[in-house]
């Protein structure tokens, strides 16, 4: 296990308004892994 | 330097390893897994897909990483660190808008996308997705650079 994940890359979690699928999104074009929808919010 | 790209690859070729780069060209999210994450990258059509053969071999297998990446949608797996799994794994890939090339880390264990194991003497090499192509910074003198157009599946 690689304990030093969660220090090194922190996320933010959004959720589609398309699908409602909620993820953990990097980077600054958060897309839905789900339906590939940018409409999304941070939750 | 500049180096327009379309749809194709660029191969950049020292004397023992080498690096493969494509942009994504598309709205792509990237998952990365670990044992206990999803993360999902969100890509652009200028960020780049980034594939490093830290020891060299045949380009084929980074070609097709990328387009699996890329085309497919493939997701990335990220080894525990130390994993004896590390050393059996000739190709390794990344992507984003920015991907620095490092020769101290361990092949396949850190999930940060910036970041890519590399040969020596790639050591420092950054490569930043562009409108129309590729910035690179840095790489070892007298390093190659060729186009290459993107693989033709056919399935």
């Amino acid at each position: 296990m690689d304990v030093e994940f969660d220090e090194r890359v922190k996320g933010k979690r959004f959720r589609c308004r398309d699908c409602g699928e909620s993820f953990e999104g990097v980077g600054k074009h958060p897309v839905c892994p789900s339906c590939q929808s940018d409409v999304v919010d941070a939750i | 330097m500049f180096a327009p790209l379309d749809d194709g690859f660029l191969v950049l070729e020292g004397t023992s390893s080498f690096l493969a780069v494509a942009r994504v060209l598309r709205r792509l999210p990237l998952c990365i897994e670990t044992v206990e994450r999803e993360v999902v990258q969100g890509l652009g059509p200028d960020d780049l897909v980034a594939a490093s053969a830290p020891v060299g071999g045949p380009l084929a297998p980074a070609l097709m990483l990328i387009e699996l990446v890329r085309r497919y949608g493939l997701p990335l797996v990220v080894l525990p660190k130390d994993h004896p799994g590390s050393r059996r794994l000739p190709v390794v890939v990344s992507a984003g808008p920015r991907i620095r090339l490092a020769c101290g880390i361990q092949r396949g264990t850190h999930p940060e996308q910036d970041v890519l194991c590399g040969g020596d003497e790639f050591a420092g090499l950054v490569v930043s997705g562009v409108p129309g192509g590729v910035e690179i910074e840095g790489g070892p003198p007298g390093l190659a650079i060729r186009c290459l157009p993107p693989l033709s599946l056919g399935v």
